[in-house]
């Protein structure tokens, strides 16, 4: 038997060696049916060497990698303990006087008998004493001129050549309001016109736009500010409808509304008092989804008005009464002025009783509210105003250009001064200063008088408009008090700034005041 | 139980618990009260009287509720104020009278241990 090996041509090294392996091919006797020719043979191993690692050798690159560095910071959280915290002020509980059993009676009787002497001794020392003959004390920087310190006007409104009709000002003294109309409209008019309103204290306030703005249909002829709430504000239309505004609520400022007949004037109380030619005078209170119901009613006619002077026409039937301007008294808030248009003032009250004579026709019953008639003026009156420093006091302008000083104990009037000799549209008493009055007139000026000084002649004049185009409406500021706000028939309202005379009271005045209203005729 | 101090003021002639009829002008001590304030009270000008205790709660007065609660409390703070100002300056000295001179009126306050007495006087001339 032969063996063959024999190594491959290529073998590689470190492949695996080809070992030769070689089987001897045992001859074998004649196995049991094998047949003698055929021979196991054994060849020899055939290797086979790898293709692919020969062409493919290892390839290699270098790659690196590296983390980018982490960045690192110190930062610290710490929860907080929040606490809720609400203040509110209280309308402040009203103390009283301590009644007599929680006090020692016998020692403030020892007390008061220790200082008596000495309180009666300073007593009499003080009355005759001449030390302080003429000493003044000035606390404040003195104004001596009257200043106009703004201009106030709405640019669209004057376009349309409205006139400003009524001012008012708000209960904390910030906000001027003024309303527009025409006053010289004899008939009913579509005209549209606004209410503006200037925030004073704003730093950037500009003249000519004023911070809220309202359109109403009609022309509106008398504005009031609600007495405590600083932002609303009512207004009475030429149409007769009495509108209540909130002028913090920019979309909607409209509260409530009402329907009526004829033109209005407005006085709010803490409802709404309004006044209008057709001779009722109504009350409103204002009731949630913003309708203004008439809680009260009066109606004045002329045959149940109080005979207390001669009116020179005697008239038949049940004939209404106008009323054009009404005051409420400082004093007692259930009196109140009305001006008519017959030009005699009517002394009223809240509380009458008596039942008015009148066919109107009208949700709640109406009755007779007049109590007293003072003498007529000339002419109808445009402005009544109630003195805020003595109870009967209250002064008159018509259209005679007359004002008249009143006193409600008697029917004529105490004084009667001529300022002009065209209408007066108003007059104010100044609130702080007991004999200074204020009076709008139709040649454009606005006259201040003190009384204390010169009873004849305005003590200042300031020119309003250039054009004596008439002033409509004034009144002053209650809060700051120095402002005094003007409206005219251009349209411009004018804030003045008075000077220091008009705006501290003088030792004496109110003691004046009083020897005036005590000059009533027996 | 309050121990009566004298203040250094004249001493009175009996203690005041014992209204008895052996000195005169002594009589109820309620009625004594109400006269002495009537005598301040119709005096030449004067406006009005009242008595404020120690905490500033007015006992009498003459005027209504709401005046009569601020002048109470109001003076009865100026008056500390001044006391301690006086003490202050000399620990010696003591306030014995407020005078307050303004545009309109005078207001006097004759100050004590547990009482102020003011009175409200209009020095026309």
């Amino acid at each position: 038997m032969a063996t063959r090996a024999q190594p491959g041509p290529l073998s590689q090294a470190g492949s695996a060696g080809v070992a030769a392996v070689a089987t001897v091919g045992v001859a074998s006797g004649p196995g049991p049916g094998r047949p003698g020719p055929l021979q196991d043979e054994t060849l020899g191993v055939a290797s086979v060497p790898s293709q692919w690692r020969a062409v493919q050798g290892i390839r290699g690159e270098t790659k690196s990698c590296q983390t980018a560095s982490i960045a690192t910071a110190n930062a610290s959280a710490q929860a907080r303990n929040h606490v809720d915290a609400q203040v509110q002020t209280e309308a402040p509980v009203p103390v009283s006087v301590q009644p007599p059993s929680q006090y020692d009676i016998p020692r403030l009787a020892a007390f008061l008998r220790r200082v008596e002497a000495v309180v009666i001794r300073e007593l009499n020392k003080n009355w005759q004493s001449h030390a302080f003959d003429g000493f003044e004390v000035n606390w404040t920087e003195q104004q001596q001129m009257v200043s106009c310190l703004y201009t106030l006007g709405y640019p669209p409104a004057q376009a349309q050549g409205l006139h400003v009709t009524s001012i008012s000002w708000n209960s904390t003294g910030s906000v001027v309001a003024c309303a527009y109309g025409r006053l010289d409209h004899g008939d009913w008019s579509t005209l549209k016109s606004f209410v503006c309103a200037w925030n004073l204290d704003r730093r950037d306030l500009r003249p000519q736009q004023p911070s809220a703005v309202v359109e109403v249909p009609s022309a509106v002829l008398c504005l009031a500010f609600h007495p405590t709430q600083p932002s609303h504000v009512a207004g009475g239309l030429y149409s007769g409808e009495v509108l209540v505004w909130d002028l913090s609520r920019l979309e909607d400022p409209l509260l409530w509304r009402t329907g009526l007949t004829d033109d209005t004037h407005t006085d709010p109380v803490s409802q709404v008092l309004s006044v209008a030619t057709d001779g009722k005078v109504l009350l409103w209170q204002g009731i949630g989804a913003g309708q203004l119901q008439l809680t009260e009613g009066f109606a004045l006619v002329m045959q149940q008005l109080p005979r207390s002077t001669k009116l020179k026409k005697h008239p038949h039937g049940e004939t209404e009464v106008g009323a054009t301007a009404v005051a409420f008294s400082s004093f007692d808030p259930r009196l109140f002025i009305l001006g008519t248009e017959g030009g005699f003032p009517l002394k009223c009250s809240l509380a009458a009783g008596e039942a008015a004579l009148t066919r109107m026709p009208s949700s709640v019953p109406l009755r007779a509210p007049a109590q007293f008639t003072f003498s007529p003026h000339g002419g109808p009156i445009y402005s009544v105003s109630c003195s805020p420093f003595h109870r009967n006091l209250f002064l008159s302008a018509g259209t005679d250009g007359h004002v008249h000083l009143y006193s409600m104990l008697q029917a004529p009037p105490l004084t009667s001064l001529q300022l002009s000799l065209k209408y007066l549209f108003a007059v104010r008493w100044s609130p702080v200063r007991p004999l200074v009055f204020a009076a709008a007139s139709g040649k454009g000026d606005v006259q201040l008088f003190d009384l204390q000084k010169s009873s004849q002649k305005p003590t200042v004049l300031i020119k309003q408009t250039q054009d004596e185009s008439p002033v409509y409406c004034l009144e002053f500021n209650s809060q700051q008090t120095q402002l005094l706000a003007a409206g005219d028939a251009q349209g411009t309202v004018k804030v003045w700034q008075l000077s220091t005379e008009f705006t501290e009271q003088g030792p004496r005045e109110a003691e004046d005041l009083d020897c005036l209203a005590a000059e009533v005729a027996t | 139980m309050n121990e009566w101090t004298n203040t250094g003021r004249e001493p009175d002639p009996l203690p005041s618990f014992l209204p008895g009829p052996t000195a005169p002008g002594l009589g109820e001590p309620q009625a004594e009260v109400e006269e002495t304030l009537k005598r301040i009270q119709s005096h030449k000008g004067v406006i009005g009287t009242m008595v404020v205790n120690a905490e500033g709660i007015p006992i009498r007065t003459t005027l209504d509720n709401s005046t009569t609660v601020q002048y109470a409390g109001l003076l009865h703070h100026l008056t500390m104020k001044a006391k301690s100002t006086v003490r202050d300056i000399d620990p010696q000295n003591d306030l014995t009278f407020l005078r307050i001179r303004s545009k309109k009126h005078e207001i006097m306050v004759a100050p004590d241990k547990e009482y102020l007495l003011i009175v409200i006087q209009n020095p026309c001339e």
